[in-house]
């Protein structure tokens, strides 16, 4: 048994083997997590678990036993979307959009624990989330934005 | 067909109907044919029904967000609230579309769009309510859109922003059917131009693992010469152990012939074979000594997309759906039903956001993998390359190998040259089969290889040749073609002109240069970046600061130009700290996006000169994860400035434009910083330390 995204829920048997990436997406059907690299340097598939930012493609479901999972689809409260979210919104960070779920839970991550996180805070809990677009510098600035709102 | 714009959701879609060839995985390769958009193709794109608008989208939305800058031409000229019109990607029903590549989207697509919504607003006004309308072609002066009227000029909300940040599905691999399967075609692990097949595996053992549904023989045409074997099973997870399972054994054919990729891309030993049969430009260079003379070497590289790409397939009485993130649906529907012998009229390709595109997908690979096996399964499957079959089974950048040679007089270039040996970018061997390119090689040279070799400049007389030779490994279109390669190479070049001629680089290009709109956007860029003729280096402790400028010109039309400062430590360690950038590209729909692709070159800049090269061994790629062929991150990632130029042209592309200025004012930044003229790429940093 685990909580994801606020819910209690169990894995099912036939899927014990696999891993947390591939149970949101193809058992849950959160779509929001997504496949980059399968080996977690690429933070694509970045989940929250108890609070740390995960790679979920390396994390396997034998290790969900009584963890908490927040994926990007719980981000938001009804309409009342994350500040991060919002951030990611007011400076148009995506472009191709496929590593920003990865990006926008490595920073919910970073402020929740690091409200006012530094340039090298930043860039430590950023690092492993690549994106081939080019939309650090947004990512920067949205993440500066959502800094001043959570605190 | 009549020119008329469907009112109607729901009506009869236009139908392209492009001739297919027949034959199981036959070797001729699918080249559709398909015109620029005229008004009779837009009218199919906007309809009309119960005070809503729909806008099919007649591009791939790959993150230059198309989708919103399109919408905004639709609200402008049909004059509409934005919340007003709905924005759907397109399917293959319909007349066929160009592959979005080549920037060319707003140029190309941009008045015919307005044109098909300018009539509907029309028909509408005058209380029409069904049915279909003409198209009625007006001067650009009587459409909105091109007086900068509605939402143009203007950053509205992203088309897709919501969905992105909340995480819904809009990916290929995202999408979601009844009964779905996860497939894969495993392949040798060797060249894609030596032939390899699979010869023999351990079929219990694989039957052994849970979740198991199939072992497919038939699994599709091959990948270039790589023959595969198709595994399907009910999880995704499963088919990593099955593939190991399997222990499949290959039959591999011997080496290519150059399977040492960077000793067979070698400018000056092809050149000391006998001449460059392709010409770009054709001066006569006087001879004698040269004041300038260089050689750059730029390796291999990859797309590195974050999406794998993927594909889903649906094989279901005879008719076929795929669900693809590809730059080119139509192109994908014409080669699936002729390797399948498919009537086209029974595959319909819908095309998804795509995870990142920059020209890498625009083939048909990972499509027609899905659909044989769906069609051997006889439910839908979905594909997703793993990252390895990414690097080893798309085709990449080619290396390229540059000699320039400059000559000055009176403090001007009075004579040019440059050679080039690469491999193909157009005629690459992704698309056309090994049979067929002794005969290609030998009549046509290539557009993409020979895209950036004319530079900007009054250069007297001037000469730039260049060949292709074939690879081992797949090349292709990559971000900006050649243009990126070659302006590093000519930008380097101008550099050192300007050195020799004792002149600062800025003033020294400027006087080279007889395009107005490229004088503007360096003039501008100098001012934004608040360049002075004094010497470009400067020292901070035991940091080396250098500051360097470069700017060009994309595929004729639209201008760009790039500052770039540099921070270099004693043991070498290289930052870029600051860009500038002014970017020119005519009338902008969306000055935001604009400037979001000008980082995105920018970013891609860096990283060409810091650190793209695709690590090849036997003639195979050998990288397997963004560890083996880095990316540029977060921290890399220096304060950039992006100033747009107002144009009053036409609008046209941003895509890849400052591909050609950003590299060379890096590397230009580091030749001031410390002398050096870095001629290999990506630079080593070692070299660099003092």
């Amino acid at each position: 048994m685990f909580v994801l995204n606020g819910e209690r829920q169990d894995v099912l048997k036939a899927w014990a083997d696999e891993t947390l990436l591939y149970l949101l997406r193809e058992h849950f059907q959160l779509k929001g997590a997504k496949f980059g690299c399968g080996v977690g340097v690429c933070g694509a598939c970045t989940v929250i678990v108890d609070g740390e930012a995960v790679r979920s493609c390396t994390f396997p479901t034998s290790a969900l036993e009584g963890v908490k999972v927040r994926t990007i689809e719980g981000l938001a409260k009804g309409h009342s979307m994350h500040p991060v979210q919002e951030a990611w919104l007011a400076e148009s960070v995506p472009q191709c959009g496929y590593c920003q779920a990865g990006q926008i839970m490595s920073a919910v991550a970073l402020l929740d624990g690091t409200p006012n996180p530094s340039d090298e805070e930043v860039e430590t809990a950023m690092d492993g989330n690549l994106c081939r677009c080019g939309t650090y510098a947004r990512i920067r600035k949205a993440i500066a934005r959502a800094s001043e709102a959570v605190r | 067909m009549k020119r008329r714009a469907f009112l109607k959701a729901g009506g009869v879609g236009l139908v392209a109907l492009i001739a297919a060839g027949a034959g199981v995985y036959s070797q001729v390769p699918v080249i559709p044919s398909r015109p620029n958009p005229d008004l009779e193709a837009a009218a199919g794109w906007i309809t009309y029904q119960d005070g809503r608008y729909t806008l099919t989208l007649p591009r791939a939305e790959m993150g230059q967000n198309i989708a919103t800058a399109m919408k905004q031409i639709a609200c402008t000229e049909l004059d509409v609230d934005w919340d007003l019109v709905d924005v759907v990607l397109h399917d293959t029903n319909r007349a066929g579309l160009k592959p979005t590549v080549g920037s060319e989207s707003v140029k190309l697509f941009t008045e015919p769009l307005a044109q098909a919504c300018a009539s509907l607003r029309d028909a509408i006004a005058a209380g029409r309510s069904r049915g279909e309308v003409e198209v009625v072609q007006r001067a650009r002066s009587e459409l909105k859109v091109f007086q900068g009227g509605g939402s143009v000029g203007q950053a509205p909300k992203l088309t897709q922003g919501l969905e992105i940040v909340t995480g819904q599905a809009l990916y290929a691999a995202d999408v979601e059917l009844p009964g779905m399967l996860f497939g894969r075609v495993l392949r040798a692990q060797t060249s894609t131009e030596v032939p390899s097949k699979p010869i023999a595996w351990d079929m219990s053992a694989a039957r052994e693992v849970p979740g198991f549904v199939a072992v497919v023989e038939d699994a599709g045409p091959p990948i270039g010469q790589a023959q595969g074997l198709g595994i399907v099973a009910e999880r995704p997870g499963a088919l990593d152990v099955i593939s190991e399972a399997l222990n499949v054994e290959w039959g591999i054919g011997v080496d290519h012939p150059r399977a040492d990729i960077s000793a067979s891309i070698d400018v000056d030993r092809t050149r000391s074979e006998g001449a460059l049969p392709h010409v770009a430009m054709d001066g006569t260079p006087e001879a004698g000594e040269w004041d300038v003379d260089l050689r750059f070497d730029i390796p291999a590289a990859a797309h590195a997309p974050i999406e794998p790409r993927a594909a889903i397939a649906h094989w279901q009485s005879g008719d076929l759906k795929l669900w693809a993130g590809t730059q080119d649906a139509f192109y994908i529907r014409d080669f699936v039903a002729d390797a399948f012998s498919l009537d086209t009229d029974r595959v319909l390709v819908q095309s998804t956001r795509i995870g990142g595109g920059f020209g890498g997908k625009t083939v048909c690979t990972v499509e027609a993998e899905a659909t044989a096996l769906s069609m051997a399964v006889g439910a839908p499957v979905k594909v997703q390359w793993t990252r390895p079959q990414e690097y080893a089974l798309a085709f990449h950048r080619p290396p390229s190998s540059h000699r320039l040679k400059a000559r000055l007089a009176g403090g001007r270039i009075s004579d040019w040259k440059h050679d080039q040996v690469s491999s193909h970018i157009m005629f690459t061997a992704a698309v056309v089969p090994s049979w067929m390119q002794a005969g290609t090689d030998m009549f046509a040279g290539d557009g993409g290889v020979e895209r950036g070799m004319v530079p900007p400049y009054r250069l007297g007389r001037a000469r730039a040749a260049y060949d292709a030779l074939r690879l081992p490994i797949h090349t292709g279109p990559w971000r900006g073609l050649g243009a990126g390669p070659n302006a590093l190479a000519t930008e380097s070049t101008m550099d050192e002109a300007a050195r020799a001629a004792g002149e600062d680089p800025l003033a020294f290009r400027l006087r080279h240069i007889d395009d107005p709109r490229l004088a503007t956007v360096l003039n501008a860029v100098g001012e934004l970046s608040g360049w002075s003729s004094e010497p470009q280096s400067t020292t901070q402790g035991e940091t080396r600061i250098g500051r360097g400028v470069a700017c060009g010109i994309y595929k004729g039309v639209s201008y760009a130009a790039t500052v770039a400062e540099v921070a270099i430590a004693p043991n070498g360690n290289t930052k870029v700290t600051r860009l500038w950038c002014t970017h020119e590209c005519g009338l902008v729909i969306n000055p935001d996006q604009v400037k979001a692709q000008c980082e995105g070159n920018l970013m891609w800049s860096l990283g060409m000169v810091l650190s793209d090269q695709l690590p090849t061994d036997r003639g195979r790629v050998s990288a397997e994860y963004f560890t083996d062929a880095p990316i540029p991150r977060l921290s890399d990632t220096p304060e950039i400035v992006v100033s747009l130029v107002e144009g009053t042209e036409p609008p046209v592309g941003a895509g890849e434009t400052a591909m050609v200025s950003g590299p060379g004012a890096i590397v230009n930044a580091i030749r001031a910083a410390t002398g050096q003229r870095i001629a290999q790429f990506p630079v080593d940093f070692e070299a660099l330390a003092v």
